[in-house]
């Protein structure tokens, strides 16, 4: 439970920081060219605490898919999940281009950085969670 | 893995997922989307995209049948529909960083928890009980 809690903390910190490095800062200019589609700013930075809400959900559901069938497979079995998973959000950006009009561009360097981010989220889990294998075998 | 009954499982969660996401998001939740419509296709625009949901679909349901054939080699519809239900959170996740970003609704975004979290439940459901290995392999741990 210890290193479940661990995995989740050090995923969440990882997911905040990298996506308002990605998202926030060096691909601010390509968002601000479909500003029609976002919140004014002010307005975005009073609902942040979602922000924060929506990318806890998602360590936390990363790290629970992670410790119910993958934990044995270390840092490599991370790096699997959160390519697949990564994959199934892109699915859901094609879905969304469909329905409404974000650049292209937009959505190809969001899934570029989502597979980093969700890699990377893979190694950090896969490589904490590895240490708690170990220590029970 | 059990390509026959993978490609069976496949074919019927997009079935599924396609179907569900028509009547979900399409039809039940076509008002409360025309709420905020500057941020949709206009109908023709759409129909030229068409063709992005349907790829959409086909990855989300292939992948997802990954993911339960790898995760839940034994199948079945619980296991499933747990995995299923994970993943969907994974996705409510994101519409919680949508609503923040996008001018959604309240509503909207609501409609989209309990759809994303049906849709992956029974799609998950469907596949574990598709896809159910008969091999002893089946039982074992992935990646282990």
């Amino acid at each position: 439970m210890k290193r479940f809690v661990l995995a989740f903390i050090a995923a969440f910190i990882f997911i905040f920081l990298w996506g308002w490095f990605y998202n926030g800062t060096l691909l601010k200019d390509v968002f601000a060219e479909a500003q029609s589609l976002f919140r004014p700013r002010e307005e975005m930075m009073g609902l942040f605490h979602w922000i924060i809400i929506g990318q806890a959900g998602l360590a936390l559901s990363f790290v629970m898919i992670y410790a119910s069938g993958f934990a044995g497979g270390g840092i490599a079995a991370g790096v699997r999940l959160g390519i697949m998973l990564e994959i199934l959000a892109v699915s859901a950006r094609c879905a969304f281009y469909a329905t409404q009009p974000f650049p292209a561009k937009l959505l190809v360097l969001i899934s570029i950085g989502g597979f980093i981010e969700m890699i990377v989220t893979g190694v950090i889990v896969g490589a904490i969670y590895k240490s708690a294998a170990a220590r029970t075998s | 893995m059990d390509w026959k009954k993978f490609f069976v499982a496949f074919v019927a969660a997009f079935g599924f997922i396609f179907v569900f996401g028509f009547l979900w998001y399409g039809k039940l939740m076509h008002g409360v989307h025309q709420e905020v419509p500057a941020l949709w296709r206009p109908e023709a625009e759409f129909g030229n995209h068409f063709s992005w949901l349907i790829f959409g679909h086909i990855v989300m349901a292939f992948f997802l049948t990954l993911l339960c054939s790898k995760f839940v080699p034994a199948g079945g519809p619980g296991p499933c529909a747990h995995l299923g239900i994970l993943v969907a959170l994974v996705y409510v996740g994101n519409d919680f960083i949508m609503y923040a970003v996008q001018p959604i609704t309240m509503k909207i975004l609501c409609g989209w928890i309990v759809g994303d979290l049906i849709m992956f439940g029974v799609a998950g459901a469907i596949i574990g009980t598709i896809y159910k290995a008969n091999s002893p392999l089946a039982s074992q741990i992935p990646n282990s």
